[in-house]
């Protein structure tokens, strides 16, 4: 007789909810719903039901361990039998909370037991950074975890969910819960184990690539009946044998708003191998073609969108040369489709800015953070005409097995929660994409940031000397300087400018995660100043040194605004964390991306206006224009994610006979 | 990528090792469209079509349900290069074909899929009913197995000895009417009168009866010649404007090989029509008038022959002759791609999009899409306004709010939705994403010019009424002696005092009156003479007294002699159009002669309805426009003299009653037809000299009025008021 954990069977027998989004006035008015909801989901709800809990302190102060866990496993066949009422929740938090003294030595503070309350809601958590959000996270995980149908705890990489896994999980087993976590290395059935675990750690990309190599796995069988059908039939050892997930229930999302709404497009995709020598070499065909023809007279480049056009000459020159090559040549379509590709390549991919070369490979280069992505790879043949134009052994396109966004995976959860420290800008598209309202919890001591005003300047040579003039007075004075910068290549000018100026420095960017977290765990240090990309070491807690915070503590300066309000906000958030003094702010120019891209056209007048002068052009008027270019982004990245989900929903519809996706 | 179409697709993975195969039920029908070999798929148990082009079928037909959608993908390139379809297009086109349910794979349908796409469906089509709240179909009754067991005794109407004797009863018919074509124009006017509807409303019925037949019959007759079955399953009742109507669905004439038999089977309707008009119009002229049998014998011989040849012949409204168009031109969805190419021109020249989507596939298709997209648009837009303003004017005024409801229905329609849907379009919609700013300024130029067009520059502004000439003195001239009349001017000549006579008469008696009397006269004065001697005084003065007497007489006599001779009473126009008939004839005295009238002293009066007088008296300049009735070139000016402050009903001339095919609406009760049902005010107009007209007494002529200029939406907001103020008092 075959066997199969009936987590399986759960799993198959539940459909998950078709959510499509809604359109026309049903996205309306489901907009209007996630108004309503946030004047109904206030934070001092959250905050009063928090006091409740800190006010249980005494029932489980007193117990002895033993009778402790006693109570953990009452609370748990309670939870696991849906019978708990609101009380049992408080009381359970307290319990936890007791938990995590002993077990830790740390007891969540009362902001730390709000934010788990609004998780436990199904909120986005908005928690501000140093807060302690991997000790909130275990209390609404815990209370997942006595529910019994598993919970997933999604970090943003290996090393915390390792960390947090081990670290957490003291507490875990003291409430009768075993804690595991997913690691890249993990074979199947370790994954296996782990996903059985009432708490798994892992991250995002993990969780979705083993969740599409199930679907994989399961084939054809999209529901109960089917697969115990072929259970019958094929017996052991295929299809659900092979699962290692058991359904999405529950998750908890940390750093929320760069999983669930910057990755939120991004595909992952499981892939396979597909040889096909002719493919490789029209590649390398079209390359050395490509290189025989010359801009405007047979195309011309937009550097704007990054296009290639094609003018009539061109395409007859193109015929011309490809008259005895044959195979995908002889058609126009198709080897102008390579010609453009190959152009494409050879223009707006530039090495050491879009991409490295590693062991003969070709490495793409994130244009945000400045990291590596060394399992990423251009689509459409983009990767393969960039290698045929450096020269390399062309690798074939990889074939698609399966592919899902993030933004889709996580919607098919049932029950999502997250936490971050910047959400309240992307609250509209929380609501509209996840159908999570955003709840801003205070923090636990009184901020004592000084945000200094946007600077704006004309142009970006005069910003980048503003900031060196501005890096050295601090430095004199004794304080950490972080510098954020938006690209390897500007933190690379700002570098050489410091190193002109004699001021020493730290450059981070392009480097492996522990190192940069060191990095950035020592940039306060008294005097010290460090230039990093943004994204670099997110996450790490900045411990000001010896006299830093008597001088003033850490100062931030960014020396870009981003597309998004989060991002800036993420970047000032590393200094004056938890009450200690800090002060960050923007020095901006007229010739920054963002309103290149977003406000051409004011920009430009603003510039004819100022002249190429280097001095300081700050107003009201011209700050004014970055948080518009600034919104302008933003509203157009949440209709480019809804319009990615959309169109995915479309072909969810029309592929039906090859079955759906989610 | 800025390439056209581009080879692979990211989506290919899902569908690339799929067996899917076409239903086993489909139907192929091979086509020609311009020249162009298409595959027309047809789904029995839905009736649905599905048009596929030659590559896309070479593509699809590969799908046998052994081979992979790679594999026939990688095949159809292989043989048609270029023209295989792109990995994208596969998509699609297997994505429609599923969700047209044409398409089956190896697994299990997906139920629910099925039932979301049903229920997706089932709402769109309350919504187009919503959205065509004028045309609503409720299909009722499956005629296939009536139509299959009289088919074989009625089908040969659509055959060539059928329509030989089509001819000839058309032939006949219009014979007929030709023959009686003034009775036909008298009773023509009675046939919109309230009174009429519920026979016309029988007869429409009954004729669309025979019409929706007409199509089922021979659909199913060619069906069964040529082969293809041409089944008919549904018939129903039609709410045309709320009037239910029968109609038949005879689509599956689609699969027809032949455009030609397609078109027959378009065109069944009509021809059964016009027959049915020509049997009509047989009875009509062979029955009495005032029966039953006569009047509706005349109410389907109109509705038989206009009324179809106005909507059902009319390719600009979808109706059978935009069926039969859009086939024989071979250009399937005539109506809708033709907007479409509209749009394609606009996003193409006025926004310079990439790569615009454009739907026609041949020179000789964009031209047919230019006219028929800009003349089927102004005319439905004509065609619905007309329909509002009929209904407005001859409902009863509790179901008139009816017309507004369809107003506003069909302005939210037609104008609201397409407008919300056109903001969004620009403001959301990728295919903009660059040229965005060009799209909204050249929209937002265009919308500037149409505001000034009609809200900021003055327009003329002008009402016109019907009026009759009036002279404004006209002598009768009466015969004042008894007399024969021997000579005469002829009419229509200019005439004075001292000219000519009018009339010259003998009178033979008066003449020898007056000798008598002269006789009488010589014969007392000869008395009175041989009197003188007897110096008797008495006598004398007697004879004085008769002798003044005898003097006065004749006097008189030779007055009246001089009457004979009938001269114009004053300088003017003589105007005496039976004077002919009265030559050599005894007149009486107080018999009319003719008129003399003043021709250049001619006022025009113009029974003015209540809503134009209101904005004559508040506003109009007093020079107006006055032309001939019938005669557009003969244009001369006249200034406005008096606008009578009373309302009146007693029209200047019944002329201009409804009766006498007038624009004022006349009272039933008065038989003359001179009286106005609802008060006017006679608006006095005084033309000014102008040699080109010759006016005449008594002419119909239109008055032209100019109010100030305005801008015509002014001017359109005004009429809309003023309708609803009327109509509703609001």
């Amino acid at each position: 007789m075959s066997v199969a954990a009936s987590t399986t069977w759960r799993m198959l027998s539940a459909r998950l909810p078709a959510k499509q989004l809604p359109s026309g006035l049903d996205s309306a008015w489901d907009a209007a719903g996630g108004y309503a909801r946030r004047l109904f989901v206030r934070p001092g709800k959250f905050l009063a039901r928090a006091k409740k809990v800190l006010a249980l302190r005494k029932r489980f102060e007193d117990l002895s361990d033993a009778r402790l866990r006693e109570e953990a496993t009452e609370f748990r066949s309670r939870f696991r039998r849906g019978r708990e009422t609101p009380s049992d929740v408080e009381a359970s938090y307290a319990l936890v909370r007791e938990v995590a003294w002993r077990q830790m030595g740390e007891r969540p503070f009362l902001v730390q037991v709000a934010g788990a309350l609004a998780m436990d809601h199904g909120c986005i958590a908005e928690m501000a950074t140093g807060e302690g959000k991997t000790l909130t996270a275990t209390m609404p995980a815990t209370i997942a975890g006595w529910r019994g149908r598993g919970c997933h705890v999604i970090t943003v990489n290996d090393y915390l969910a390792k960390r947090d896994a081990e670290w957490m999980g003291k507490v875990y087993h003291f409430c009768g819960l075993r804690s595991a976590y997913i690691g890249q290395e993990m074979d199947p059935s370790a994954r296996r184990d782990a996903y059985q675990a009432d708490v798994t750690y892992c991250t995002n990309k993990e969780v979705t690539a083993d969740y599409l190599r199930d679907r994989l796995s399961l084939g054809r069988l999209r529901s109960l009946p089917e697969a115990l059908l072929e259970k019958i039939v094929d017996g052991a050892g295929r299809g659900t044998d092979r699962l290692v997930q058991r359904g999405l229930n529950c998750a908890i999302v940390d750093e929320a708003d760069s999983v669930l709404i910057d990755e939120a497009v991004t595909p992952l995709i499981i892939s396979g191998e597909a040889p096909n020598p002719e493919q490789v070499r029209s590649f390398a065909q079209a390359a050395e073609l490509a290189g025989r023809l010359t801009e405007n007279t047979h195309f011309r480049a937009n550097h704007r969108y990054r296009e290639i056009d094609l003018t009539d000459a061109g395409k007859r020159r193109i015929a011309e040369l490809a008259e005895t090559l044959g195979g995908v040549w002889s058609a126009p379509r198709r080897r102008e489709e390579l010609i453009v590709q190959a152009l494409t390549a050879r223009w707006f991919y530039l090495r050491e800015k879009q991409y490295v070369i590693q062991d003969g490979k070709v490495v793409i280069v994130d244009e945000f953070t400045g990291r590596l992505m060394p399992d990423r790879e251009w689509r459409d043949g983009l990767h393969q005409a960039v290698e045929a134009k450096e020269g390399l052994e062309v690798n074939p396109p990889k074939d698609t097995c399966a592919r899902i966004s993030f933004q889709r995976f996580f919607r098919a959860y049932r029950k999502l929660a997250g936490m971050t420290g910047t959400a309240n800008e992307a609250r509209r598209e929380f609501w509209q994409i996840y159908h999570l309202p955003v709840v801003v919890i205070p923090t636990n001591r009184p901020c004592a940031r000084d945000k200094g005003r946007d600077r704006v300047f004309a142009s970006a040579e005069a910003k980048f000397l503003a900031v060196v003039d501005e890096t050295r007075r601090l430095h004199e004075q004794g304080r950490a300087v972080l510098i954020g910068t938006r690209s390897v290549r500007a933190s690379e000018k700002l570098s050489s400018l410091l190193s002109d100026e004699r001021l020493e420095h730290q450059v981070l960017n392009a480097v492996r995660h522990a190192e940069e977290a060191r990095i950035v765990a020592e940039a306060g240090q008294p005097g010290k100043i460090t230039v990093a990309t943004n994204m670099a070491g997110r996450g790490t807690n900045i411990r000001l040194g010896r006299g830093v915070a008597e001088v003033g503590g850490l100062c931030v300066i960014a020396t870009e605004r981003h597309e998004a309000g989060r991002i800036d906000r993420q970047l000032f958030g590393r200094c004056a964390r938890q009450g200690q003094p800090g002060r960050a702010l923007a020095m901006v120019s007229l010739e920054d991306e963002l309103l290149q891209r977003h406000a051409p056209h004011v920009s430009a007048a603003l510039r004819r206006r100022f002249g190429n002068s280097d001095r300081e052009v700050s107003s009201p008027l011209t700050r004014r224009i970055f948080n518009l270019a600034q919104r302008r982004a933003e509203r157009l990245a949440l209709r480019q994610r809804k319009s990615v989900l959309r169109s995915d929903d479309w072909l969810d519809e029309y592929l039906g006979f090859a079955g759906s996706e989610r | 990528m800025p390439v056209d179409r581009p080879t692979f697709s990211e989506s290919w993975y899902r569908v690339a090792q799929l067996r899917p195969r076409l239903r086993s039920t489909i139907q192929v029908h091979r086509q020609h469209f311009r020249g162009q070999l298409w595959q027309v798929l047809q789904d029995p148990s839905s009736n649905q079509f599905f048009r596929l082009n030659e590559s896309a079928y070479h593509f699809v037909a590969m799908l046998d349900g052994v081979r992979t959608i790679e594999q026939a993908w990688h095949a159809c390139a292989e043989q048609l290069g270029d023209d295989a379809p792109t990995q994208g297009e596969a998509i699609q086109l297997l994505g429609q074909l599923y969700t047209s349910n044409l398409l089956q794979g190896e697994l299990p349908p997906d139920a629910e899929g099925l039932l979301r796409r049903f229920r997706k469906r089932r709402s769109r089509e309350i919504k187009g009913y919503l959205g065509n709240l004028l045309f609503i179909r409720i299909p009722l009754y499956d005629p296939d197995r009536f139509l299959n067991r009289w088919v074989s005794v009625l089908g040969w109407v659509f055959s060539r000895p059928g329509a030989i004797l089509w001819a000839l009863v058309v032939c006949s018919g219009i014979y007929v009417v030709l023959g009686n074509f003034d009775a036909l124009l008298k009773q023509g006017g009675g046939i919109l009168s309230p009174s009429n509807w519920p026979l016309l409303y029988v007869s429409l019925v009954l004729v669309k009866v025979f019409h929706e037949f007409g199509h089922a019959f021979a659909c199913k007759r060619l069906g069964r010649v040529n082969g293809s079955g041409g089944e008919v399953h549904t018939m129903g009742v039609m709410l045309l404007i709320f009037t239910p109507l029968p109609y038949v669905d005879a689509s599956s004439a689609w699969a027809f090989r032949s455009k030609w038999q397609r078109a027959i089977v378009g065109a069944a309707g009509m021809y059964v029509e016009l027959a049915i008009a020509a049997i009509a119009a047989i009875v009509w002229a062979h029955t009495i008038s005032g029966t039953t049998v006569h009047a509706i014998a005349y109410n389907i011989m109109f509705i038989a022959s206009i009324s179809s040849l106005l909507f059902n012949g009319n390719p600009l409204l979808r109706y059978d002759a935009y069926y039969i168009l859009s086939d024989l031109a071979e250009i399937p969805n005539l109506a809708q791609r033709s907007r479409s190419y509209l749009y394609y021109l606009v996003k193409r020249y006025a926004w310079s999009v990439r790569n615009p989507h454009n739907p026609a596939h041949s020179g000789g298709e964009r031209v047919w899409f230019v006219f028929y997209g800009i003349a089927s648009t102004i005319y439905r837009a004509l065609i619905f306004a007309v329909i509002l303003m009929f209904l407005a004017n001859r409902l009863p005024k509790p179901l008139a709010i009816l017309a507004v409801g369809i107003g506003i229905v069909g302005a939210f329609t037609w104008l609201c939705v397409p407008l919300v849907k056109f903001v969004h379009y620009l403001a959301g919609s990728t295919e903009l994403a660059r040229v965005r700013g060009r799209a909204v300024v050249t929209v937002l130029a265009f919308v500037a010019i149409l505001v000034m067009c009609l809200g900021i520059i003055s327009m003329p502004d002008r009402h016109t009424v019907d009026g009759v000439t009036d002279p404004v003195g006209m002598s009768v001239v009466y015969a004042r002696v008894d007399g024969f009349v021997v000579g005469y001017q002829p009419s229509d000549r200019p005439v004075s005092p001292e000219g000519d006579p009018l009339v010259r008469c003998v009178n033979p008696e008066l003449t020898a009156r007056i000798e008598r009397l002269r006789a009488e006269k010589r014969k007392l004065l000869a008395q009175s003479r041989l009197a003188l001697s007897e110096h008797e005084v008495a006598v004398k003065q007697v004879r004085a007294v008769q002798l003044a007497d005898l003097e006065e007489k004749i006097r008189r006599a030779e007055a009246d002699r001089d009457s004979l001779v009938v001269r114009a009473p004053k300088a003017g126009r003589w105007v005496a159009p039976g004077i002919d008939r009265i030559s050599n004839r005894y007149v009486r005295r107080g018999d009319v002669l003719g008129y003399v009238a003043e021709a250049e002293k001619m006022i025009i009066r113009a029974p003015a309805g209540q809503r134009i007088a209101a904005m004559l008296i508040a506003e109009a300049r007093q020079e107006v426009d006055v032309r001939l009735w019938g005669l557009p070139d003969s244009q001369f000016r006249g200034t406005i003299r008096t606008i009578q402050p009373v309302a009146q009903v007693d029209l200047p001339s019944a002329a201009l009653g409804f009766s006498a095919g007038g624009p004022v609406q006349t009272a039933g009760d008065d038989p003359k037809g001179a009286t106005a049902e609802k008060g006017f005010f006679e608006i006095i107009v005084t033309p000014q000299d102008n040699p080109g007209v010759k006016l005449r007494a008594r002419q119909r002529v239109i008055v032209r009025f100019t109010l100030p200029s305005r801008p015509l939406a002014a001017q359109w907001w005004r009429s809309l008021r003023l309708l609803f103020r009327q109509r509703f008092g609001v």
